[in-house]
């Protein structure tokens, strides 16, 4: 066989290996990892359904447990505004307002450091149990 | 073993680029036809390259079990198989090693098939393709290399150190063929070669030009990068290798002149001789660069294993340094600076000047000497100040209230006696005695925190000051220095009025934490880039109507783009609950390490009540202090917040460690 057509098969070899190691290697990797990442979060987020379920949530209801500092009360509003740190799966750290029961806006003052446990759905969490710590 | 490591890896790096060289110069040389001297050296090169390939796939394998070793820091491992296996798979070095040799194999293979190339395309195809395994194979080094390890902009790096290496391949790996050509034409019996040769020197000849242009600016580039500053070239060892490359680089670089100058010009004449004299001492000084380049290649070997000076601590060798700052101090060190350099520009015109003048050559030069020997001498004398080992250290303690703070309590301890509390050098013990330095002044202000280091470390003997190394631990001295720069910028920060003063910052807020209850806490530095922070220290019951005012206008300064902290400044940790819910005060109330931050910012601003708007940047642009009635209104202060969010010019961020 010429040595032309030797260098051309050798190449052809080469970048036909590398295309088809990276279209099957490389793109199942990425994919791999990317499944892998949806089932952590969606394995997290049956998790909190479940923490949910043996405290008498409803169906598709989940459970958050967080810590915070209470930072005001609005009673009329039946409001909670804390300072919280990151509640994984829900929110960053930051101040928020959540809902709470006057039973429980009243076991707590402004400044007190909390323990708080969220029920809900994404949009519609509310305080279903608070500590302090 | 790293010892083992440092030669194994020298001959990989070696043998690579003697091999990418080697298809290369076959390549320029050009097919040699019915010249029989040329095919006997064409058939030698591709007996060479088997070999130096053989002894790169010896070397490579030797490097890897090496550096398993190194990575699992046992000796043992070299010879464990599973060890070996992991340290090929699971690192990147490992598997870019397997690439590499993989490539490696495939040109073996190739070489040893029996090949035809009488025809052109044949014999090109023969020399194209070992080129480019080869060149390929010798790319991949960067990824592995320190070059990789750039961020951000790693592709630049990697790309700029590639273009190194394969400059390199084709410069250094070029000059063994092309020395062992002329060595056969230069004899008698390779006459027949000689017209061969002399086109093969003249084409690398250029193409080494073009490479050495490409080596200078890539080197150039990486030292950049990887070196960074005097400080890292001549206090580590990265910056000391990178210096002996540069010092074997110079001869190499002469050499490479006369061939091209004196050596090449005397090949195209004709010689009466048998032979030719001018091709063999080409071949000799070919010879002589290839050996020279070799040992570069031994330091760059060297510099591959050694932590690159941007992240070492440099040790300062001089007793001096240059520093612009100390030669404007005054008009009359201005004037001589502004002598010295006209003087030296006067005698490096006349020194050039004498290249072109044919009379009088010789005094012409030595007087341009004299010139620039006298304007350097007196020129530079006002840029010189005193140096020490630890000159350019980098503090290991960022520029932080939690160090300030405690500086301030040390300072007061050891240094005030003299110093006086204020830095000023009217402590008590100095009553009648000659005072030290203010150390708010700008000679101690200018001074890198290296060399206040060394001096708080060791004191100044001739004026009295002791060494502080066995009362004080490296962080406390450390911690004293940042108290220093804290006063300095303190007696800085008077300059600073009510009113932000559009596009200039530069007074750089300490860093703190942002600790609000119990919660992770946060630093000043987060709000870099994001938000302007408005800071407030409030004393109650005094500040009440002030945080009233704050708390109701956040929801407007938060939409404006500020962030409010809190901090009180008798520290409570009940501040939120003792600012009460109505109005709700929303913003971050710092409730732990508040006494740092009160007295790290106190020297700026003291007072009961005191407040400091820092821009996104980090830098304190104004101040308001006294009591809650010297405060902006809400319109005042979202006038001033509104000048900063129309600044266009952007300050790069402030180091958070002191210089």
């Amino acid at each position: 066989m010429p040595v032309w057509q030797v260098v051309l098969l050798v190449n052809l070899t080469l970048a036909v290996g590398l295309g088809l190691g990276y279209a099957d290697w490389g793109r199942r990797a990425d994919r791999l990892y990317q499944e892998l990442e949806a089932t952590r979060a969606r394995v997290e987020q049956l998790e909190r359904e479940r923490a949910a379920c043996t405290t008498g949530a409803r169906a598709g209801e989940q459970q958050w447990e967080a810590r915070g500092i209470v930072r005001a009360i609005f009673p009329r509003a039946d409001l909670l505004v804390i300072t919280h740190e990151e509640i994984r799966g829900f929110l960053p750290p930051r101040t928020t307002s959540f809902r709470a029961s006057p039973k429980l806006r009243h076991a707590v003052r402004v400044g007190d450091a909390i323990r708080f446990s969220l029920r809900g759905a994404f949009r519609d969490a509310t305080i279903v149990a608070i500590e302090r710590w | 073993m790293r010892l083992f490591l440092l030669a194994a890896s020298w001959v990989h790096l070696a043998s690579s680029v003697l091999l990418t060289g080697a298809f290369f110069m076959l390549l320029l040389a050009g097919n040699p036809s019915e010249r029989p001297t040329a095919r006997r050296w064409e058939r030698t090169i591709a007996v060479y390259s088997r070999r130096v390939l053989l002894v790169a796939l010896g070397s490579g394998i030797a490097c890897l079990l090496a550096r398993t070793a190194v990575f699992e820091g046992r000796l043992e491992a070299a010879l464990e198989p599973r060890a070996v296996w992991r340290a090929l798979l699971d690192t990147r070095p490992g598997l870019i090693w397997l690439a590499r040799h993989g490539l490696l194999v495939v040109l073996g293979a190739f070489l040893l098939l029996p090949a035809d190339v009488r025809e052109t395309r044949n014999w090109i195809a023969a020399r194209v393709e070992p080129l480019v395994l080869g060149m390929l194979a010798l790319a991949l080094v960067s990824g592995s290399s320190h070059a990789a390890g750039v961020a951000p902009r790693t592709v630049l790096a990697v790309a700029v150190d590639v273009a190194h290496l394969l400059g390199s391949g084709i410069w250094i790996g070029g000059l063994v063929p092309l020395a062992l050509l002329l060595r056969a034409a230069s004899r008698e019996a390779g006459a027949d070669s000689r017209l061969y040769a002399e086109r093969a020197v003249l084409r690398f000849s250029g193409a080494a030009l073009a490479t050495m242009i490409v080596l200078i600016t890539s080197g150039s580039m990486n030292a950049f990068v990887q070196v960074g500053s005097v400080a890292g070239l001549a206090g580590t060892a990265y910056g000391h290798l990178l210096l002996a490359k540069l010092s074997v680089l110079v001869p190499v670089l002469v050499l490479a002149a006369v061939n091209r100058v004196r050596l090449l010009p005397a090949l195209s004449r004709p010689t009466t001789t048998v032979g030719c004299p001018a091709m063999r001492s080409l071949a000799a000084f070919v010879g002589l660069e290839a050996i020279l380049a070799l040992v570069l290649l031994a330091l760059v070997a060297a510099m591959t294993l050694t932590t690159p000076a941007r992240h070492e601590q440099p040790v300062w060798p001089l007793p001096f340094r240059f520093s612009l700052d100390a030669a404007l101090e005054g008009p009359a060190t201005r004037w001589r600076a502004l002598l010295g350099s006209q003087l030296v520009l006067l005698g490096t015109v006349a020194a050039i000047a004498s290249l072109f003048v044919r009379r009088r050559r010789a005094p012409v030069l030595a007087g341009a000497l004299v010139l620039i020997a006298v304007g350097a001498g007196g020129g530079l004398a006002p840029f010189v100040v005193d140096a020490y080992p630890t000159t350019y250290r980098r503090p290991p303690v960022t520029y932080h209230a939690a160090s300030i703070a405690p500086g301030m309590l040390v300072y007061h301890e050891h240094c005030a006696t003299c110093h006086g509390a204020t830095g000023a050098g009217d402590g008590p013990s100095m009553q009648g005695r000659r005072p030290p330095a203010d150390l708010r002044s700008p000679p101690v202000s200018r001074r890198h925190a290296g060399e206040i280091f060394w001096l708080v470390t060791h004191g100044i003997p001739e004026r009295g000051m002791p060494g502080f190394e066995n009362r004080l631990g490296d962080a406390e001295r450390w911690d004293v220095i940042n108290f220093i720069r804290a006063l300095g910028a303190a007696g800085d920060a008077g300059r600073l009025g009510r009113v932000v003063e559009p596009e200039r910052p530069w007074l750089v807020a300490p860093d703190f934490a942002v600790s609000v209850g119990p919660l992770a806490p946060g630093a000043l530095r987060d709000y870099r880039g994001r938000r302007i922070v408005l800071l407030v220290f409030y004393t109650l019951p005094g500040s009440r109507p002030r945080m009233t005012q704050l708390a109701r206008s956040y929801d407007l300064l938060w939409i404006m783009g500020v962030e409010v902290i809190a901090v009180p400044t008798d520290a409570s940790s009940e501040a939120i609950r003792e600012l009460g819910s109505s109005p709700p005060a929303l913003f971050p109330v710092v409730t732990d390490g508040a006494l740092d931050i009160v007295r790290a910012y106190r020297m700026f601003a003291p007072g009961p009540h005191a407040e400091l708007l820092i821009d996104r940047q980090g830098y304190i642009r104004a101040i308001w202090k006294g009591d809650t009635e010297a405060m902006p209104e809400a319109t005042v202060l979202l006038g001033q917040v509104e000048q900063l969010n129309e600044e266009r010019n952007v300050a790069p961020f402030p180091d958070d460690h002191i210089h």
